[in-house]
């Protein structure tokens, strides 16, 4: 995992640091979970920690550009995949061909995030934006469903609780999405603008680069991983309802932040996001397996968080002057 | 407290001072910013601190309210030695700021913003009591007109300057720093400062003031102290000086040395600036530039001489006029627009928009050019790390160092990453703002040479600087600005340092 780290795109000393600040208690907290619940070693455990952390990840990951490039996080994670969600399962619903409604809902989710993005580029606060978007969709997707629970009837669609040569689709997806996103950051002249716009504004715009075109491009990534998200989950479950993901927003925030990448943008990587997803289950699982109340489960979860953000910034501050 | 005005020409001998500064130094890494200073200031005098940029007046300011530590040397206030770190020490001595910026709450009332940060103000704001308290104040700084409950958003720019005045004078400090108080105002309203000033000294209290602008030195200070590249130059009764001798000491004569030989210059025109208007000048202004030619701009802030440079290199769209680059009229529409036609730009203010200080040296330099050594989008490493190592290499940064967050380094260093990282972009113009503000002797030496052989290789480049020499030193032709106006413009060889400075001051020296 360590060795698999250093793809991350910028290897001066504190990002050297970084990834081993996450990694190290991810590593310590397996340990301790594994010697103090004999069941977390179990097969079918492990699969259910990485499943888990798939989705979480797949959309920590596809959020990752839009933090890197200084727009900070969106707060309504929950509600677009939810929206793809309920897409997916109400039109295999109507009778829609599987591959025409995966299409629909990719391309319905990567334009309600552009406009987002037209309107973050246009100088609105993304945090702001993404709320309000968040609360409109909500607000559509329990209109037009009127509470009930959505669902696929007579066109049993499962194959997203299914499996390639015995690695579950959800997990495969996660890993590549995660693989091509950080090549895309590290390697492509997009990615490198991204994290340039995310690190100084002013001097992006004065290189030349186009801040609303990196903004633009950061929400339609993200869209298409949170479109991925409730297809994965509608497939699986092949039925949906206004209130699927209640925890997706929090989780992928939280894993995106334990992963290291700054809440500023300009440093931090997909790779370390999925690292964070999979901390995050990881940390949650072990909460399951002892007993504890949700409470407690959210408030420690919280704490990770809150410990995560001010080592990182700790370890920032030392590398850069003033 | 010796109430009325302090006699100016005796020397004064007999008087205690209220501050006394001996043998302070401060080093920032490579830069000595203060070597050994000694500073004076008597009970209800106004002494004026001078120099060029860079020349330690900023951070003689910093270490006096209690932003910087000193590294060596002694602080007496009123004969007894105090250390003014941090700031509320600094405070409690009675030491107070005026900042160029100002540090009011614009959306609180006047009344409100006097009693902020101020101890022994009861803690439920009764607005009767704020008034009255707001009302004496206002009227010791001159704003007697001004209701206590307008918000601060509503009142003018030197309004504000005042009110930021009222407020340190809650604190009855006894010793006042002014930081160019005047940079942004208009002739009238420097006035109501000035007098305010005067009326402050006259109470006893002593004030510093921080200046760029000579006459004003004449009409409100008693004597002068000059800062010269981080030393002190002993302080000088005003009455016993004249502009040209403030120039000579602010200059010194030992900068001859730095500058590189000039080159010979192309026969046409690269740029060509006909009837450019643009948001900051009042009148159209005309220039060109030949290949190998270095063109200095220079005036005071807000002059004008800045505003043709953003306005050339896309930053800020042009009212009217038009720009040839090799004869073909150039876009001013945006600056992708202009950087696609090889206009490299360096602002003033590296810390915000020179570098990205938390990424790799390598990807700063790469920045304005990553493009063009990609393949369908796909970065080529080698071409990236080909092309940053060889800007590297001619502008002495250590190729090693390559992976290392330009944050880490010297403002020297910085701004060679600043100014070399458009070398890959293949420009034909570079337009810089004062391109060695903050960069210590040696590298500013190393700068220039750059800048030359830049020249040599057939770029025009556009210095916009308030560096009097440094303009002098560098450039074949120099254009003066004043209050958006061009007022000059001729080869260098027909400038001296006074001339310059005279037409910079414009009438203001009269």
């Amino acid at each position: 995992m360590s060795a698999e780290l250093s793809v991350a795109p910028a290897r001066h000393r504190p990002d050297w640091l970084l990834p081993a600040l996450t990694l190290g208690p991810a590593v310590a907290g397996i340990i301790i979970a594994a010697i103090i619940t004999p069941t977390f070693l179990n097969p079918d455990n492990i699969l259910s920690i990485l499943r888990n952390a798939s989705l979480i990840g797949i959309v920590a990951v596809a959020m990752t550009p839009l933090t890197l490039s200084g727009n900070f996080v969106s707060l309504g994670i929950s509600q677009s995949a939810m929206a793809a969600m309920v897409a997916f399962v109400a039109l295999l619903g109507e009778g829609w061909n599987q591959l025409a409604t995966i299409l629909v809902v990719l391309f319905g989710l990567v334009a309600i995030g552009m406009l987002q993005g037209v309107v973050v580029a246009a100088g609105m606060n993304p945090v702001i934006t993404t709320l309000a978007a968040g609360a409109i969709i909500f607000g559509v997707v329990s209109e037009a469903t009127e509470g009930r629970i959505v669902s696929v009837r007579d066109y049993p669609a499962t194959w997203g609780g299914g499996d390639v040569i015995g690695i579950p689709i959800v997990i495969l997806v996660f890993v590549v999405f995660t693989a091509l996103l950080t090549l895309m950051m590290s390697r492509t002249v997009t990615g490198r603008e991204t994290i340039l716009v995310g690190a100084n504004r002013a001097t992006a715009e004065i290189s030349g680069i186009s801040l609303a075109r990196v903004t633009i491009v950061a929400f339609a990534i993200f869209s298409i991983g949170l479109a991925i998200a409730g297809i994965l989950e509608g497939a699986a479950f092949g039925e949906a309802t206004a209130k699927s993901f209640p925890n997706l927003t929090i989780n992928a925030i939280a894993a995106l932040l334990v992963g290291g990448t700054a809440i500023g943008g300009g440093q931090g990587s997909p790779l370390r996001s999925a690292a964070g997803a999979l901390l995050i289950s990881v940390i949650s699982n072990m909460m399951v397996l002892n007993d504890f109340s949700p409470g407690g489960r959210l408030a420690i979860q919280g704490a990770v968080v809150a410990a995560a953000v001010v080592l990182l910034d700790l370890f920032r501050r030392r590398g850069v002057r003033r | 407290m010796t109430p009325g005005h302090v006699n100016s020409g005796t020397g004064g001998a007999a008087e205690k001072p209220r501050l006394l500064v001996r043998r302070l130094s401060k080093r920032y890494g490579n830069v000595q910013a203060l070597a050994e200073v000694d500073f004076e200031l008597r009970p209800g005098e106004v002494m004026a601190l001078l120099g060029e940029n860079g020349a330690g007046k900023s951070t003689l300011v910093k270490v006096l309210s209690g932003l910087v530590q000193p590294d060596t040397g002694t602080i007496e206030i009123d004969g007894a030695a105090v250390t003014l770190y941090p700031s509320a020490r600094s405070q409690t001595a009675g030491v107070a700021v005026v900042h160029q910026e100002y540090s009011s709450v614009p959306t609180l009332s006047v009344a409100e913003n006097l009693v902020l940060g101020q101890a022994g103000v009861p803690s439920l704001w009764l607005p009767g009591r704020l008034r009255a308290r707001a009302r004496d104040l206002l009227s010791a700084v001159g704003l007697d007109h001004i209701d206590p409950g307008t918000l601060v958003e509503r009142l003018s720019v030197a309004e504000m300057q005042l009110l930021e005045i009222a407020r340190l004078l809650v604190r009855d400090a006894r010793i006042l720093i002014f930081d160019e108080p005047t940079a942004a105002l208009a002739d009238r309203e420097i006035e109501r400062v000035l007098a305010v000033i005067k009326r402050l000294a006259a109470e006893g209290r002593s004030v510093i003031y921080v200046t760029h602008r000579l006459p004003e030195v004449f009409r409100i200070a008693d004597r002068v102290t000059v800062f010269r590249n981080g030393r002190s130059l002993p302080a000088r009764p005003t009455s016993e000086l004249n502009v040209d001798a403030v120039i000579t000491m602010m200059l010194g004569r030992e900068l001859q040395t730095m500058f590189p030989k000039r080159g010979t210059l192309g026969a046409q025109a690269l740029l060509q600036v006909e009837a450019l208007k643009a948001p900051g000048l009042v009148e159209p202004v005309s220039f060109v530039i030949r290949p190998g030619e270095i063109v200095g701009l220079t005036g005071q802030l807000g002059s004008g001489a800045s505003a043709v440079v953003e306005a050339l290199a896309g930053m800020v769209s042009p009212v009217s006029g038009r720009v040839l680059l090799d004869d073909k009229e150039l876009s001013l529409r945006s600056r992708a627009a202009t950087l696609k036609r090889g206009i490299a730009y360096c602002s003033a203010d590296r810390k915000r928009d020179g570098t990205f200080a938390v990424r790799s040296i390598r990807e700063n330099l790469s920045s304005p050019w990553v493009r063009s050594v990609a393949r369908r989008g796909w970065i080529s490493a080698r071409g990236e790390r080909e092309r940053s190592g060889d800007i590297a290499s001619r502008f002495a940064i250590d190729v090693k160092r390559l992976a290392t967050a330009v944050g880490a380094l010297s403002g020297g260093n910085q701004q060679k990453v600043a100014v070399g990282k458009w070398l890959g972009a293949e420009p034909r113009v570079m337009l810089l703002e004062e391109p060695t503000r903050g960069v210590d002797v040696g590298a500013r030496a190393e700068i220039y040479q750059h800048l030359r052989d830049l020249c040599a290789a057939g770029l025009g480049i556009v210095v916009a600087s308030s560096d009097t020499a440094e303009v002098l030193g560098l450039s074949d032709t120099i254009a003066t600005f004043y209050r958006g106006r061009l007022t000059a413009i001729r080869p260098h060889a027909e400038w001296t340092v006074d001339a310059l400075v005279r037409e910079v001051m414009h009438q203001e020296a009269a």
